[in-house]
């Protein structure tokens, strides 16, 4: 198939994702590295690709937003299939033999199983300071650490050491009894989800893949939610996105 | 970071369609998508950048507090920095270690849980 491209061209192509064939054929979106964006159809499904120009493509902080950029454009008329950020392919015959006919059936069951959702993410975010006073005010062996490291300078370092050890303890029990809490709060209004790992500060991160039907409810939920638990925590929401996080499961589940 | 808000937006709930900021752009698509090389022989550009795993920062109060300060400073400055300058073949593991006292985990684009051979 003949790709629009200006200058030397590698016969490499650049993949954002997967439609079903039909759904899409030009975008407006500037691809990554500025090339225009097409698709290359085959067995009743479309990869959305740019050509790759050179075999050192510099990609810039501005091809993480094209790139999603492209993947929205395509979410906002059809079920999209996201693919991992800088996936290359070498020719478009290579890809629709290796992936639009040797990966058809996998592809058609992504779509089927992503129709009609959206991704939410969601983070919520401890603020520190609450946190500390609750677990100061909770724990008599903290308070009292906390008094005799108060002023003690150098001759307090391992009485300071100890009462950081427990504190870091007490906060990270706290926050996987959290985590669970909240996860499970929105996840009843969600068909999956899938949470990131602990980071500091924080209760919750995760992406909920959500029904539209079901979408009033999970922001209901995630209002009240946030409502409840304030101001401990304070949370994002940023969608409905792409399914980013729950394209793999619907392939080749390798986690 | 700014962010658009809209519908029920408020000090507890903060609203936004699509991630605007370096970070909230790399939640999304970092890690994320699907990886098509059980199919076809890909390229995946070796963008690596470096995110802090708190889990492994409590050694002791001492590299806590320091790490406290560190991280609410590198947090966002240095993803916005590795934040994709630094490409293909990646690997500058050492630049960066030092920085972050060791405390940090590589992600490569949609490499989570697996080899990390490249083609070609």
């Amino acid at each position: 198939m003949a790709l629009a491209t200006h200058g030397t061209t590698t016969g490499a192509l650049y993949v954002y994702g997967f439609v079903r064939g039909g759904a899409l054929k030009r975008f407006r979106q500037e691809g990554v590295d500025g090339a225009d964006v097409t698709v290359v159809e085959g067995e009743g499904i479309a990869a959305i690709v740019s050509p790759v120009r050179t075999t050192d493509m510099k990609m810039k902080r501005r091809d993480l937003h094209r790139h999603l950029g492209v993947i929205e454009s395509a979410f906002e008329s059809t079920t999209v299939i996201p693919c991992a950020f800088g996936t290359i392919v070498e020719s478009s015959a290579e890809l629709e033999d290796g992936v639009l006919i040797g990966a058809r059936d996998d592809l058609l069951d992504g779509f089927a199983r992503l129709d009609g959702k959206v991704q939410m993410n969601v983070k919520a975010t401890y603020d520190e300071e609450k946190l500390l006073r609750e677990i100061l005010a909770s724990d008599p062996q903290v308070a009292a650490l906390r008094e005799r490291t108060r002023g003690a300078g150098e001759a307090g370092y391992y009485d300071r050491i100890r009462l950081g050890e427990i504190v870091a303890a007490r906060v990270e029990e706290r926050t996987e009894a959290d985590t669970a809490r909240l996860a499970d709060a929105l996840a009843a209004h969600a068909v999956d989800v899938t949470l990131e790992g602990p980071g500091r500060g924080v209760a919750l991160r995760g992406s909920f893949l959500v029904a539209r039907k079901s979408l009033a409810r999970f922001e209901s939920a995630l209002e009240a939610l946030a409502r409840a638990e304030r101001p401990l925590l304070r949370f994002e929401a940023i969608g409905p996105l792409p399914p980013t996080a729950f394209a793999a499961s619907s392939v080749n589940s390798r986690g | 970071m700014a962010v658009a808000t809209r519908g029920t937006s408020s000090n507890y709930l903060q609203r936004a369609p699509s991630p605007s900021g370096l970070a909230d752009v790399l939640d999304v698509i970092l890690d994320k998508g699907l990886v098509i090389d059980a199919y076809v022989r890909v390229s995946v550009i070796g963008i690596e950048v470096v995110t802090i795993d708190a889990r492994i920062v409590i050694a002791s109060v001492d590299t806590y507090l320091r790490f406290a300060e560190a991280v609410n400073r590198l947090d966002l400055q240095q993803t916005e920095r590795a934040g994709i300058e630094e490409l293909r073949g990646g690997g500058k593991k050492d630049e960066t270690k030092g920085v972050i006292e060791g405390a940090k985990e590589k992600v490569t684009p949609g490499r989570g849980n697996s080899r990390k051979e490249r083609s070609r």
